[in-house]
């Protein structure tokens, strides 16, 4: 997914903790508009008849700003609009499975190349994903060669 | 190099330690819709896992029974999809780790690491469970209705463990984040060393481990232990349970040895 949104995080740009922005050389709509998480369903996200793993998802603070962490990149993905008193960690969830959902997290995106076996492109959060991993090869360095004997 | 047939199976090993290297799924399963089952009994670890993958990952089944088990190890590993499972029997030792989606239902026991680094998901197992149970689970429901051993949750990262009988000692060793609720009684050393989360225990402890306290129950533990005790049928009331958690004198632990600290603490 792209977007018009200037990447907050150059590439050159300098984190003590890793940044989903700097990862993806971009931010996303989802991080700057609220309306666009409002019709994420939790539930329906995650398996069993509760919150399932996003139990543990709360609103943080990461470099001043409101951030939810996502595990699948170990980084942190900043929010920029407005969070209501009350419903943080419901908005911070929301963001998180969105940025899931439309495969923008950096660990989904190294699937396409470094997964090893046959597995769901986006995980459990969307039926019906296409599959990576099935024709994977190890990577070769160009112009390197194998010593003799091995 | 030339695999060779060894053990009392016969299975084809090379020193490389590619197990069958030719593995295929065996393509056993009776498929009706979207559900199918299949027999393990005779089939190998790995052929059993390639079938559960080929199901769930081509043929779009999401629903997979998988009778007689027959207590192999490391079975149903790796499932990244939304899927119901069912084992008619028994699992072996580090059963069920590294999914991410799939609900699960165990008919029998399970050994060791159950579960070990689950991401998310429901784990139902009908009996007891070995050591090591939830190992470093970082997410999702691991239900044991029966016994646990030792060092239940270690390094747990996330999720919630839910034990309806006895539990072991060291429970909660080194743990991180996540919840335990333990309805039966603890062995020595609950909490032992752990950072961060909360164990709750329904009958009595043994022993407390190094830095975990005794805390007051509040109205959000209240509301979590009804959730989850209702969800999955125990029948004990949520006020009965004790509330340990982390006593945060070790978070600046750097420079004195185990035994200095115990002194100073």
């Amino acid at each position: 997914m792209t977007t018009n949104e200037p990447a907050t995080s150059a590439a050159t740009e300098r984190h003590v903790t890793i940044d989903a922005e700097q990862l993806a050389g971009q931010s996303f709509p989802y991080q700057h508009d609220a309306s666009l998480v409002e019709d994420v369903d939790l539930l329906a996200a995650t398996p069993g008849q509760d919150l399932n793993w996003l139990e543990d998802v709360t609103l943080l603070v990461e470099e001043g700003v409101p951030a939810v962490f996502d595990r699948y990149s170990n980084s942190f993905l900043k929010i920029y609009f407005p969070i209501p008193e009350g419903r943080e960690d419901e908005i911070a969830r929301k963001v998180l499975v969105k940025h899931l959902q439309e495969g923008n997290s950096y660990g989904i995106r190294l699937k396409t190349q470094h997964a090893k076996f046959p597995q769901p492109m986006l995980g459990p959060w969307v039926a019906g994903s296409a599959r990576v991993g099935e024709d994977w090869s190890p990577p070769r360095l160009a112009g390197w060669e194998a010593p003799s004997g091995h | 190099m030339e695999p060779v047939a060894v053990g009392e199976r016969g299975l084809t090993y090379d020193a490389r330690g590619l197990a069958e290297p030719e593995a295929v799924a065996p393509k056993v399963a009776v498929v009706q819709g979207d559900s199918a089952t299949f027999d393990a009994e005779g089939l190998s670890t790995r052929q059993i896992n390639l079938e559960l993958r080929r199901l769930l990952y081509e043929e779009g089944v999401l629903n997979v029974t998988v009778a007689n088990p027959g207590a192999k190890h490391s079975l149903g590993v790796g499932i990244l999809e939304r899927c119901h499972l069912r084992f008619g029997g028994s699992l072996g030792y580090f059963g069920l780790g590294l999914i991410d989606g799939p609900e699960v239902v165990v008919e029998g026991r399970v050994g060791w690491s159950v579960c070990e680094n689950m991401m998310s998901g429901v784990v139902v197992v009908e009996k007891n469970a070995g050591s090591l149970t939830g190992a470093a689970l970082r997410g999702g429901d691991l239900v044991i209705r029966g016994d646990v051993g030792a060092r239940t949750g270690i390094d747990q990262k996330g999720g919630t463990i839910l034990v309806g009988g006895n539990a072991g000692l060291l429970t909660g060793f080194m743990m991180q984040r996540g919840h335990q609720i333990i309805c039966g009684n603890v062995g020595p050393g609950l909490g032992d060393s752990m950072y961060d989360g909360v164990i709750y225990v329904g009958g009595t402890v043994a022993s407390l481990g190094i830095d975990c306290v005794e805390d007051a129950l509040g109205a959000a533990d209240l509301e979590f232990l009804a959730r989850k005790l209702s969800i999955y049928g125990f029948d004990q009331t949520p006020a009965s349970f004790r509330k340990f958690v982390c006593g945060k004198k070790l978070y600046n632990y750097d420079s004195l040895e185990p035994n200095e600290r115990k002194l100073v603490l």
